[in-house]
């Protein structure tokens, strides 16, 4: 599969996607906020039709007080359709917008969520691409379910 | 009015001071505080029109819309020469997303308050929406001279010259930006995309060189931070100017990122190799990146498009057999569009038979287990997809029920089973199969929404609502106001499908009109950004959000929802007697009377339950109120007085964005026709004339417009009449009578079904004997003719509207050729069979085939 910076255009499929596979879905204002902010973070891939299958929607968090004092990046959603797992297509997409957040914004770290029990996605953060967990921020999800808030150095 | 004042008297200093406080506490969004000192006031001054407009601004802002706007009217009215007035005013159209009319405002409000930064700022945003760029370069031009030393005023004028299509311009005020420019900090992210902007604009301008020269030198001092897009600019830039070094370029992009396609076609085509036929030059080089490069996927992806003979076999075999052996589902999607070459296909087909044999042969050889458990299910799954592709369905759901009675657990090959049985017409089984394979992973949202999908094509509307709601907000209303506020087009269309074929065109209607609301909120998006992106200094994907939004109608969720709403509306326009016999509640059956009060007790509870939540300190936003549906089912919409109209207005963009869509022709012709407007229907019909001369929809209304032509034709302009005829001439030959033409092309088009059922409804139009039209109607599912499910269920339909007598007759013909389609069968068939595709048991096999039998049928 083709794998890119998403494009403007792109924006509607990823929409499509993320309604299909999440239940954390977002108004197409917020997806527009995102490539508008930092067009070069996010990426997608496409099949040969041009179908978004896959994407990883990014963002930088400056640095704001004594908690939070590192310039970062942070994963506010990635999903890629089921007929199209087992491609690793998840980890390309990750590893290319870390690179991105680290060249352009020289992001320390990289921040994402994820549920508790999702367990193939906690190996792809944990043991395929190096995050730690962090902490645990009960009650994160809308139905109620813990997160583990992960981080990846990027120095 | 009186007392139109042209002096106007200045409030004493008391009220002065309380105006002053007023528009802080608005600005501060203190309104109930702000309330109260218009109040105070207009109990001395009941006619201070600023006063009034402040508080009907405020009153909108507390929720009380109808009662602000009035109040502003009146205080304008009182004031017209302050802009304070019209300011507010222009606010409140703003908010209306009434864009024209709140230039208008601002403009009369800057012409009161000339340098008013407010005013200016948002006059710019407005007029950038309403793509005014010869104004909006004036306004630019007056917000820089007003503060200059603000960065994003230069930025903003230079992209004003650019939307008004004066790159030259747009470079002067860059260069002169760039001039003044002090101290830029190291790694400047803001200051490297100004950078980015100001070489496209000299690509824009064909100054290739300078381009280069600007972005070679900004990457060697690390001005420009975006190494992508400096390699992707550096290789775009070289192809165009024709050099050796474009392949180091595209070279260097795909060692960046070597999945992207498009690097290794650029770097294949800066050396005038091809990817699009096989060729030696192109194997060659793309092995070369094979070697360099081995965690690529995309040159052997690729290989296979250019490789031929045995090379392409030793590929494709490796290829498949890898990703088999990995167990990779999307596999086959990956390699079918290789089956345009017959050869290519036929090597497939071997290469995976050939691998199934292998392993159904180390089944009967080991006496336990199968070797290779994993592999055999894959290549069965291919396999299984491979066959039904090629519309061998039997064939594939043989392979596909074997995989199954040895791994029943996997939720793809029921996800396969269903697409199948979707494909032979038995939209009910496979909504069974889908609804099994969610049954294996309730958490996973990719399978829900499949299998509330196909609950929805199989007509199981109610059912398909309780799975969506399985994953939608719990505190909203209903599953559908959830996935509509979410924006699921996917949602909005196929309910609106599923609601149309059974004869809801309320609901249909409903659920259309509300992607076409959902596109407008996404036209309307673009507005904040205006004025955001100078901020931010991201402007090259700025401007690609403006072309997008120049589009955004062009996209097929837009042109499904128009084309099918404007059917609807024609269709209550020809027959206003339709929407009362939707409307008696008698036609709800039992279930939907219950559902109906169902949600309407939701609804309330949901309003109540807002209500208790306590009120904040600060006024509630009324934009969070959740909105109140005021056509909860559609037939206020079905019911318009102006049906042609909105009809056409949703239909117009398709003629400059959709051009190729025939579909989309015919559908203004349907409306134009309606509304008298000849030239355009008749333009309409040349355009699908020019794309498909043989279309059977444009048969249709070739014969409807030569039969509307003699009536209506009197009320042109001889002018008009005679561009009119002429164009008619052209499309259909005169002297030429319509029953003859409509027997012509039965000649020509007989063994396609889609033509018969055009040469059928053109007969009725033509009032054919009734003979002569079943004939043709029943030769639609006859042998030889090529026909599939859907146009068989159009027939059926058509049959229905006419009142013909031997609607049951023609569906027992279709189930005879289409055998294992439950399309057809009687409504008490149907509702027996929908009961059996939602169970909460495990899933068996349902056809009964002994294992025995199929492998005697496989090997």
């Amino acid at each position: 599969m083709n794998i890119r910076v998403a494009k403007v255009e792109d924006i509607p499929g990823m929409q499509a996607c993320n309604l299909q596979n999440l239940p954390e879905n977002y108004a197409m204002k917020f997806w527009i906020i995102h490539a508008m902010t930092w067009p070069q973070i996010s990426f997608v891939a496409e099949d040969h039709k041009g179908r978004i299958v896959g994407y990883v929607l990014a963002k930088i968090e400056e640095p704001e007080d004594e908690t939070s004092p590192e310039i970062h990046g942070h994963v506010n959603s990635i999903s890629v359709l089921r007929s199209y797992r087992r491609l690793g297509l998840a980890k390309k997409l990750m590893l290319l917008s870390q690179d991105a957040m680290t060249s352009i914004y020289r992001a320390h770290y990289c921040s994402l969520h994820v549920r508790k029990s999702n367990k193939a996605a906690i190996a792809l953060y944990r043991d395929t691409l190096g995050f730690e967990v962090a902490k645990v921020e009960k009650g994160y999800y809308g139905d109620g379910e813990d997160a583990f808030s992960m981080r990846l150095s990027l120095r | 009015m009186s007392k139109l004042a042209l002096q106007k008297k200045p409030l004493p200093s008391k009220e002065a001071g309380l105006f002053k406080e007023l528009l802080t506490l608005y600005e501060t969004r203190q309104l109930k505080k702000g309330l109260k000192t218009a109040d105070q006031i207009l109990k001395k001054f009941p006619e201070h029109g600023e006063t009034l407009c402040m508080k009907g601004l405020v009153l909108t802002n507390m929720g009380r819309r109808e009662e602000g706007i009035d109040l502003v009217k009146k205080g304008i009215k009182f004031d017209l020469m302050s802009h304070i007035c019209w300011h507010v005013f222009g606010l409140i159209q703003k908010a209306d997303k009434n864009y024209e009319e709140a230039l208008k405002s601002y403009t009369q409000a800057l012409r009161f308050d000339k340098e008013n930064m407010n005013l200016l700022r948002d006059s710019a945003s407005l007029q950038t929406q309403l793509r005014l760029f010869e104004s909006l370069v004036e306004i630019r031009h007056t917000i820089l001279r007003l503060r200059p030393n603000q960065r994003q005023n230069w930025i903003g004028l230079a992209v004003a010259h650019h939307l008004n299509g004066n790159l030259e311009e747009a470079k002067k005020v860059l260069e002169h930006y760039f001039y003044s420019l002090k101290n830029i900090p190291d790694y400047d992210v803001e200051h490297s995309e100004v950078l980015l902007y100001y070489i496209s604009i000299l690509e824009g301008l064909g100054e290739l060189s300078l381009a280069l020269t600007e972005l070679d030198q900004s990457a060697r001092s690390r001005t420009i931070l975006d190494r992508m897009a400096i390699l992707e600019t550096r290789a775009r830039i070289l192809t165009k100017q024709n050099v050796s070094e474009a392949d180091e370029a595209w070279q260097s992009l795909i060692e960046r990122n070597p999945d992207n396609y498009e690097s290794y076609r650029g770097y294949l085509t800066s050396q005038g190799i091809t990817l699009d036929t096989p060729n030696p030059e192109a194997v060659a080089k793309l092995e070369e990146f094979v070697t360099k490069i081995p965690r690529a996927t995309a040159p052997l992806r690729l290989l296979l498009n250019v490789s031929s003979g045995d090379k392409f076999k030793e590929l494709i075999g490796a290829y498949i057999t890898k990703r088999l052996e990995k167990g990779i589902p999307s596999l086959f999607a990956d390699i079918k569009s290789l089956y345009v070459d017959e050869e290519k296909r036929k090597v497939v087909e071997d290469i995976a038979d050939g691998l199934r044999e292998k392993c159904a042969l180390e089944i009967t050889v080991s006496s336990e287990k199968d070797e290779d458990p994993s592999t055999h299910l894959w290549t069965l799954y291919f396999l299984a997809q491979h066959y039904s592709y090629l519309k061998q369905h039997t064939k594939a759901l043989t392979i596909l029920d074997f995989a199954l009675h040895h791994t029943p657990t996997l939720p793809e090959l029921l996800l396969l089973k269903g697409r199948i049985l979707k494909r032979l017409g038995d939209f009910i089984g496979a909504a069974k199969y889908i609804h099994d394979a969610r049954l294996l992973d309730g958490q996973d949202r990719f399978l829900n929404t499949k299998c509330g999908k196909y609950l929805l094509r199989a007509g199981m509307i109610e059912e398909a609502s309780r799975i969506f709601g399985m994953f939608t907000k719990k505190d909203a209303p209903s599953p559908a106001s959830d996935l509509q506020d979410m924006q699921s087009l996917l949602f909005m269309l196929e309910e609106a499908d599923a609601h149309r074929r059974d004869g809801k065109l309320n609901m249909a209607l409903k659920r259309y009109m509300a992607v076409k609301s959902t596109f407008d909120d996404f036209d309307n998006d673009q507005y904040d950004f205006h004025g955001y992106n100078l901020r931010k200094f991201t402007i090259n994907i700025y401007l690609t959000l403006l072309k997008w939004e120049d589009r955004i109608r062009s996209h097929p969720g837009y042109v499904k929802a128009a084309i099918e709403a404007s059917r609807i509306f024609v269709l209550v326009h020809d027959d206003p007697s339709a929407v009362s016999a939707l409307q008696s509640t008698d036609n709800l059956t039992e279930a939907e009377k219950k559902a109906k009060k169902k949600a309407k007790k939701a609804e309330k509870k949901k309003v109540e339950e807002d209500k208790k939540a306590a009120p904040q300190p600060n006024d509630k936003d009324p934009d969070e109120q959740p909105k109140k549906d005021e056509d909860p089912d559609g037939f206020k919409l079905l019911g318009s007085s102006d049906p042609l109209e909105q009809a056409a207005k949703l239909l117009q963009p398709l003629q400059t964005l959709v051009p190729e869509s025939t579909d989309g022709w015919i559908a203004i012709y349907d409306v134009a026709i309606r509304r008298k407007k000849l030239l355009q229907a008749i333009a309409a019909l040349n355009r699908v004339h020019s794309l498909d001369p043989t279309h059977p929809e444009l048969h249709i209304r070739l014969v409807d417009i030569k039969q509307r032509s003699e009536s209506l034709a009197p009320s042109l302009s001889t002018q008009a009449a005679s561009v009119f005829s002429e164009t008619l001439t052209q499309l259909v030959p005169e002297g030429l009578s319509l029953e003859t033409l409509n027997s012509q092309y039965l000649q020509k088009h007989g063994s396609d079904g889609k033509a018969l059922l055009a040469v059928a409804k053109a007969m009725n139009i033509l009032n054919a004997p009734q003979e002569e039209l079943d004939s043709t109607v029943f030769g639609i599912v006859a042998e030889g003719v090529k026909v599939d499910v859907k146009t068989a269920l159009s027939t059926v339909h058509f049959l229905a509207t006419i009142k013909s007598q031997r609607v049951t007759e023609f569906k027992e013909a279709c189930q005879k050729r289409f055998q294992q389609s439950t399309a057809f069968s009687s409504p008490t068939e149907i509702a027996e069979l929908k009961k059996t595709v939602i169970r909460d048991s495990t899933i068996e096999l349902t056809n009964g085939v002994t294992n025995e039998e199929v492998k005697a049928e496989l090997l």
